[in-house]
Order: C-alpha cells, then structure tokens, then sequence
C-alpha cells in the first residue's frame, strides 16, 4: 500500500513557485528521507501533503485519501512533528499530551510513558517555561505516542543534544520494526544516511534525485584519494576523471564511470597510497547543489 | 544611527497601522463635531436652549464627560472630544506600551534585540520614543482635525494636547505592567484595569455631587477640566505630563535591572496536571478564555451596577424640546424615567460586548498567527467544525455578557428603588445580542477571508459604526447611510419595545456571515504572523 503519494504537486505562494510538480511514492512501512537546504520546499511540501495549503496543482494523497479535501481521515493515520514547536504555553507537557490523544483519538500511554522517560521530560512544567529543545520533545513523545501509521517529521531534531538525537534515532527504528511508514525532511546527512531506506533530493521546489543510497551511489563518482612518492603526475586529461583536490604528494580524484582508463594513467608511477570508497549522502547532496544559487523558497 | 534610534524606528512602523486608525479616528470625530454642531445650533439662541438642557443631564454626562462651556463651537467640541478622546488616548497609550514593552519580549524577539550593542536603558528609551511619536501622530491628527474647520489654532491646539495628555499616564501604567506582569497577557489586563478603573473615578465624579473630587482622582477627569475653550487651564496638564513622568521613570528603573523575558510577578511554570476541558479544540477554547471571559464579565457587571444606580438620577429632570431632539440623533429615547434612560445606557453596553467578539476573534487568530492552528489541524479536526465550535463558544459568552449586564443593572436600579423589572432588564440585555452575533460574524468572516487583516476590520468595524452612529445623525447624513451602521437598528428596550423585525435580519445577515466564513475558513491557507 502507498502511503504518500503525489502527482504533480504544486505551490505558488505569489510570484513563488515554491514547489514544482512533485511526484512522489512512498510505500507503506517505508523510512524515506526528503533532504533539501533551507528554502528547498521541504515545509511546503509536508503543509500540502497534509492539506494545511491547498495545492495550486496536482494532488497529494496520504493512504489515497486526498487531505486537502477530507483532512480529517486522513490525519487519523497520521502523527505530525513541525519544524518549529508551536504549543499551548499555559498548558503542561501532560495537559499537552492529553488534549492532543483527545485530538488523534488514540494512543499508547504505557509507550508514551517510556517516551517521557526516555527524553528525560519534566511532565509537569508548562511549555512556555520549556527550551525550544525541551518543546520539540513534547511534540517528538506526542507523535510517537500514537502509533500512527505515518509520522511526518519536518527536521525533527533542529535544537536537540547529541544523547537526545540518540534517543529519536531509537525511536524511529523502533517505528520502522513496528512497519510505520517515516517521512523524515531533514537536512542533516547522517542522521537521513542512518535511518532511511530511501532518499529524494529537492532543490529549488523539484525533485532532483530520488532512490536508496545505494542506487544513488551508483549515479555516482566514486571518490579515489592517492598519494606519490614525488610530485604527482597530472590526472585532469584522463577520461571519467575530475581533480577535487591536489596538495603536495596528495590529490583526491573523482571517478565517473569505470576506473581502466585512470588505472592506465596510473601504470609505472610511484604510487604510496591509493584508497579508493563510495562517495558519502553529503558529496552527493553537494554534487547536486554545487555552483547553484541557493534562492530562498517557502 | 544608534541602536536606540533602530529600536524606536522599528518599534513605530511596527505600531503604524494601531496609530493609523486611532489618527484617522481622532480626525474624523474633530472635524464632524464641529461641523454638527454648526449645523445643528446656529444661533445662539438654539444653543443657550440646548446648554440648558444639557447642563445636569447625567445620562450624557456619563458618555462624554461633564461640559464647560456649551455655547461656542469650541466649549461643545471640547466637551464631546475632549470626553471620548481622553478614553481613546487611554486605550492607545496602554496598548502601545504593552505592545512595545512586554509583547515583544513575550515574542522572544526581545533577546536578539538586547543581544545586539544596545544598554538595557537605550532599549527601553527606544520604545518610549516611538510611542511619544505615536503620541504626536494623535496630536497632528486631532489639531488639523479641529483646525482644519476653522476653529481657532491656539485653543484647537490646547484641546489637543489635553485630550491626548493620558497617553502619557496611561503608556507609563502599561509600561510598569509590562515590568511587574510576566506575560503580555497578564500586562494587558492590568494595564486595562487600571484604565476601566480611571474610567470608573470619571463617571463617579461626573455624575455625583458628593463625590466630584474623584474626577481630580483620574486621568480622564485631569483632561476635563484643562476646560478648552471655555477658561483654559494649562497648568493642569502638569499632572498628567508629572505622573506620566513618574510612572515611566519607575517602569524604565524595573527594566534596567530585571532579566529578559521575566516579570516582577513570580510566574508559575509548573503544575500539576488539571484535564478538565482538554476533550476537544472546543474545550481547550473555553479553558483558554475563561480568565478572559470573567474579566470582561466582572468589569460589564460592575458598570451595568453604576448604571443602575444612576438610573434614577434624571428622573425629575426637566428636558426641553432640544435635548429630546439632541437625544433622537443619538439613537432616540427619552431618558426621564429609569426606563428611559436605561435604554439608552444599553447602546453601550452593545458597543461593550460587540468589542469582546471582536476580542475572541483576535484570540483565535493569534492561535493561527503563532502557528497553533497548523498544530491542530494535522490531527483529525475538521476545520469548519472547530471554527464553529470556536464561534459557539463566543457567541454563549457574549450571551453570558449580555445577561450579566441585565442582571447587574437591575441590581443596580433596584438598590435605588427604580421600578424596573428583571425581565424587562434581561430582556434589554438580550436585546444586545443581535448588534453584537453580527459583529462576531463580521470579525470571523474578516478572519476566514483576510486573516491578516482580522484585527483592524474587526475593531474598525465596531468602532467606525459606532462613531458613525454618534455622528452621522449628526451631520445630517441621508437615512440609507445612517441605516448602514447595525446600532441604528438597535430597540432602546426597556424604553421602547423589541423589535423582533430588525432583530431577526441581523441575525439572518449574522448567520450568512458565519456561513461564508465556514466556506471560506475551510477552503484557505493557515496563514501565520
């Protein structure tokens, strides 16, 4: 079953073309990462997707319900965290939790429970005296609490510690084991190369690239790194191959396509050293965004 | 440019839109006074019969103020101006100080500001000095207003400056609210009280022989008696420029040495869970506004009390011919018996409960501007069933408002043995109802269309109807632009008998605004600040 689908979303705030025919199809039980930089659409996309904004074309569908049209069944499969932890301030962590299981109608108390412990959460402390680190747990616990199907977290992590990225890197495989689907917007690499069995590229409101890591690897140079014994020879004529990097005995390589022509290059030189690895999400990430503007999108 | 001079620029064009309204306003109001009464009284005769008739009419009295001089252009303008101007100017200077003072903090922007090179002294001087160019926007406004209509320039200039002389008492009251309360919330209401309180000493000393002091007890009273235009009296604007002084070197003392973001009051950060009206988006609404809704209640209540009690003191009044005709353009009644002048007490308490819609409207829009809305909405809520419940729940409060208005006037009026009855007092509550529900309807259809814009319709709507209602019979406007205004359909029960006819098109136009704004809510963009 698909739980997110879109075709051909779109989002003009204005002059803004803030979101460019999106086309998307996330399975069920599936943990999908939607990486973009600030601006890229990632917010705009989740607000249609959960028919906060009303698409200016396309459609989107959580479980084949549209949420624009009927939000409300389509957000009982759904728990939600936002970028920004925009609460009730005179209200506590509990009284939170509670109104908001009164909102989705159903939720795992003994789990939320753990939850409180596990994101060391004083319960009884209102939000407004909460830090904004502190807020975005109270909605992490709210989310996760309810066992829905789906989770969208829109950069769930921005303003929590390193042992609290621990804690919801946990909780979101324990989701994937108990076949949640996770749509997680992000821009931080490792934590989308950590969890995600699949990964979308945005970039000025389109989809760049869309597959696993390992798919998206495969589209990709491989990353070689050799150092001489002497001055190194110049590799920028050999075919399939772009210098990234040179300083002293050392150059780091990029290899596109198969490696023969440059291991040719390569034959009788006094090489020392020669690693040769896959390239990492962020090389990818920046291999699509490098020399672009980065123009700010809603 | 220093940073004082950054926050104060700012702070002002954050302000411009409130100034804008309350310039237009005070413009509006100078001018068409003058203008009325020349049209109305031109010969001194005229205006000799309708100072007599004014001179001991409380009723009046209460709405503008006790008058110095009703027969030059000058003295009545002074009168009805300088009466409800001095309340507006009230009303901007708390709003401005609580506004530039504590909102910000409470927004959290206030420490980036402060992390910037700028002394804690500088910032709050900063925020004092585009609330004193607020201040002289009012000014600008209120002397052209007079001046441009050929009233004389030194005295159209003193009227001014008296009738915005509490901006200074009353931003240096919101100005230690927002020191001593620890939310914007907490500020306003204190701010508020403060000024339905000077209010209060207003009317009392007006209208009472015994206790005519109390008007040097208050802001309002201060501005009273500058007497424009009828033996001015400038040393007395030193009390309101001295406690003003007083109050804003306190407020700025407080601020220098307290951390950002904290108020003198302790704010209690945790508590125990209490789950009472955590069941829906309806629920939380009531949970939310319960304080609010007491305050307005209590303050309504108290002053339907007042109204009561004076409910008696024009009944042996002698009315000539002129202050009947005076009155039929304020909404036409009579106000020798109780009953009489009741009713015509009531229009304020419609403009009084009309206000509160607009209020719960702009809370639900702040719910949307802060982005909580969004949070609710990915649950499963259906968006037009929580706009409606959220509109139910205004709607029976203003009920609650309206009756208590009844209750407390009868109270009031039976404490000094007028013979009214409660029915007929609850009923002219209830007669509040229908002015009011269409107000609501008009401030969510505001909310559902142009929610950025909800605030200014919603109050500008109320206030410029009601403005139009004071004014317009006035100034002689045609009855298609007089029938405009939703007051002018408004029964002066228990003087007159309900009007179910007026009554039941209100609401029918109150009801297509709801269902517009339903249709409209349901189909737009969560919008934020």
């Amino acid at each position: 079953m698909v739980a997110i689908r879109a075709e051909g979303l779109t989002k003009r705030y204005g002059s803004t073309l803030a979101l460019d025919g999106l086309d998307l199809a996330i399975e069920s039980g599936e943990v999908y990462g939607y990486l973009g930089p600030n601006g890229a659409g990632k917010t705009t996309t989740i607000r249609l997707l959960l028919g906060l904004h009303r698409p200016t074309a396309g459609r989107g569908e959580l479980f084949g319900i549209d949420a624009w049209r009927d939000p409300v069944a389509a957000h009982r499969r759904v728990g939600y965290v936002a970028g920004e932890p925009y609460l009730w301030p005179a209200l506590t962590s509990t009284e939170t939790f509670v109104f908001l299981e009164h909102l989705h109608g159903s939720t795992d108390a003994a789990y939320r429970e753990l939850l409180v412990e596990r994101f060391q959460l004083d319960a009884d402390k209102k939000v407004r005296a909460l830090s904004k680190g502190n807020r975005q747990k109270v909605q992490l616990v709210a989310a996760f609490a309810t066992r829905a199907d789906l989770l969208v977290l829109d950069e769930p992590t921005s303003g929590l510690d390193p042992l609290m990225e621990v804690a919801f890197r946990q909780t979101v495989l324990e989701a994937k084991e108990r076949g949640q689907t996770v749509f997680l917007s992000s821009h931080i690499l490792s934590e989308v190369e950590a969890l995600c069995d699949r990964v979308g590229i945005l970039r000025e409101g389109r989809l760049v690239d869309e597959g696993t890591l390992a798919q998206l690897r495969h589209l990709n140079a491989q990353t070689v790194e050799i150092t001489f014994d002497g001055t190194p020879p110049d590799l920028g004529a050999v075919p399939g191959v772009r210098v990234v990097h040179a300083a002293g005995n050392a150059v780091r390589l990029e290899v596109t396509g198969s490696p023969q022509p440059l291991l040719a290059a390569l034959a009788g030189r006094p090489v020392v050293t020669l690693t040769s690895r896959e390239p990492s999400l962020e090389e990818i990430f920046l291999h699509h965004y490098d020399g672009s503007d980065h123009g700010d999108r809603g | 440019m220093t940073a004082a001079d950054a926050i104060a620029r700012r702070s002002f064009a954050d302000a411009r839109v409130r100034t804008g309204w309350f310039a237009a306003l005070f413009a509006f109001m100078a001018a068409a006074n003058v203008v009325g009464y020349r049209r109305s009284y031109p010969t001194v005769a005229e205006r000799v019969a309708f100072a007599r008739s004014f001179g001991a009419n409380k009723a009046v009295e209460l709405f503008y103020g006790s008058p110095h001089d009703l027969l030059s252009v000058g003295g009545y303008v002074a009168w009805r101006v300088g009466g409800t101007g001095a309340i507006l100017a009230g009303v901007f200077g708390v709003l401005a100080a609580v506004r530039a003072l504590r909102a910000e903090e409470d927004a959290g922007r206030q420490e980036l500001v402060r992390a910037g090179s700028v002394s804690r002294r500088s910032a709050y001087l900063g925020a004092l000095a585009a609330i004193g160019a607020g201040a002289v926007v009012l000014f600008l406004a209120l002397f052209l207003g007079l001046a441009g209509v050929r009233l004389a320039p030194g005295g159209s200039a003193f009227l001014a400056l008296a009738t915005i002389s509490p901006v200074a008492v009353f931003a240096g009251l919101g100005a230690l609210a927002s020191q001593l309360a620890p939310s914007r919330r907490i500020a306003l209401e204190l701010a508020t009280g403060s000024l339905v309180l000077a209010f209060m000493l207003r009317v009392i000393g007006d209208t009472s022989t015994s206790l005519g002091w109390l008007r040097w007890a208050t802001p309002f009273g201060w501005s009273e008696e500058t007497r424009a235009f009828a033996g001015a009296r400038p040393a007395v604007l030193a009390l309101p420029a001295l406690s003003g002084a007083v109050l804003l070197a306190l407020a700025g003392l407080i601020a220098a040495r307290r951390d950002v973001g904290t108020g003198l009051l302790p704010a209690r950060d945790s508590a125990e869970p209490r789950l009472r009206l955590l069941s829906s988006p309806t629920a939380l609404a009531v949970r939310d506004e319960l304080g609010s809704i007491a305050v307005w209640t209590g303050a309504t209540g108290l002053f339907a009390v007042v109204v009561g009690i004076l409910s008696t003191s024009f009944t042996t009044a002698n009315l000539p011919a002129n202050l009947r005709q005076e009155l039929h353009k304020l909404g036409g009644t009579t106000i020798t018996t109780p009953a009489g002048a009741l009713g015509f007490y009531f229009l304020l308490f419609v403009l009084t409960i009309s206000l509160f819609a607009c209020s719960q409207i702009a809370a639900l829009r702040r719910d949307e501007a802060e982005q909580r809305l969004e949070t609710l909405f990915v649950f499963p809520v259906d968006r037009r069933r929580f706009l409606a419940g959220r509109l139910l729940v205004a709607a029976a409060s203003a009920t609650l408002l309206a009756l208590a208005a009844g209750f407390c006037t009868w109270a009031g009026a039976a404490a000094e043995s007028a013979h009214v009855s409660l029915a007929r007092l609850l009923e002219a509550g209830a007669n509040c109802l229908p002015v009011s529900l269409l107000f609501l309807a008009l401030a969510a259809l505001a909310f559902a269309v142009v929610p950025r814009a909800t605030n200014a319709i919603a109050y500008g709507l109320v206030s410029g109807a009601f403005l139009w209602q004071l004014l317009g019979a006035l100034l002689g406007a045609p009855r298609f632009l007089l029938d405009l205004s939703p007051f002018q359909h408004f029964a002066f029960v228990p003087a007159q008998a309900f009007r179910a006819g007026p009554a039941a098109a209100l609401l029918a136009l109150a009801a297509l605004a709801v269902l517009a704004s339903l249709w409209s809510f349901g189909r737009r963009d969560l919008t934020g600040a």
